[in-house]
């Protein structure tokens, strides 16, 4: 499956296994939250539960999604081109985790 | 030629006797849908950052959010979630040992097509107000 085997593969159904439930509730709010206007969609992102809630699943998805990325890299990409899309792919696990939580941590309390 | 043991060896799985199975298409679509929410989380983060600092950056999310496109994006990412969602919860139950045999899994792979299809219907239909 991959290059550290087992440590991965676990990480990978721990965070399926808490974003499971996460899921569920972005499903339920997002919609209307993408589509309505600046000050309802920060009015959205401030109140403490999504706040929460949101930067919960964009950060665990971040680490979900670079491990299942990397696995789908490992399987069709075997040159050097690989290393560079790992790397890409660090980053924008990076850029996620810190960006969320900048962008709700300001909407929250920098008003 | 004909007796020697290479040309006996079995080819590997052939356009001959290869047919379509629904297990296929649901692992095939589990690997395409987690692609589809990688780039939507991407997107989501952007819209983020425009509500949070950039307010042109918003209105440019919003404004593509909010098109027809936009529909056609959002439609994709919740059928994507749900699919891959429930889906998900199947891999993990296979993780246990369980569900494994092939009829069950025959039956829960349509099962989770038809429910991401119909729940990401009533999802749409709520989110875009259609209830209110
Ligand atoms: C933030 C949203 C999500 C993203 C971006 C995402 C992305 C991915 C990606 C790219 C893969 C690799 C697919 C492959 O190797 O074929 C994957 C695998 C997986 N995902 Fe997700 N996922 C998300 C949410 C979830 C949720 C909510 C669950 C809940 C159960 C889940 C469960 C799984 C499981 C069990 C696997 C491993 C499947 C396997 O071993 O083939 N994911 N995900």
């Amino acid at each position: 499956m991959s290059t550290k085997g087992t440590s991965t593969f676990i990480i990978q159904r721990f965070t399926a296994v808490l974003l499971a439930p996460i899921a569920i509730w972005f499903l339920f709010g997002i919609v209307s939250a993408l589509t309505s206007d600046y000050a309802t969609a920060r009015a959205w992102i401030a109140n403490p539960w999504n706040g929460a809630l949101l930067g919960a699943f964009l950060i665990i998805g971040a680490w979900h999604m670079r491990i299942g990325m990397m696995e789908i890299i490992l399987d069709y990409i075997h040159s050097w081109l690989k290393d560079v899309l790992f790397l890409i792919n660090w980053l924008v696990a990076l850029g996620i985790i810190v960006a969320s939580a900048w962008a709700i941590f300001h909407i929250s309390f920098a008003g | 030629m004909a007796d020697s043991l290479s040309s006996k060896r079995p080819l590997s799985p052939h356009l001959q006797i290869w047919r379509f199975t629904v297990t296929m298409a649901a692992s095939i679509t589990h690997r395409g849908t987690g692609v589809v929410l990688y780039g939507g989380v991407f997107l989501i983060v952007l819209w983020l950052i425009g509500a949070a600092f950039y307010p042109p950056l918003f209105e440019t999310a919003s404004g593509i959010v909010r098109s027809p496109v936009g529909f056609i994006l959002i439609a994709g990412f919740v059928w994507s979630l749900l699919f891959h969602l429930m889906n998900g919860l199947r891999h993990l139950y296979w993780d246990t040992g369980r569900g494994l045999a092939p009829k069950t899994a025959t039956m829960t792979a349509w099962l989770v097509y038809s429910a991401a299809t119909i729940l990401a219907a009533l999802i749409l239909w709520a989110g875009y107000g259609g209830g209110a």
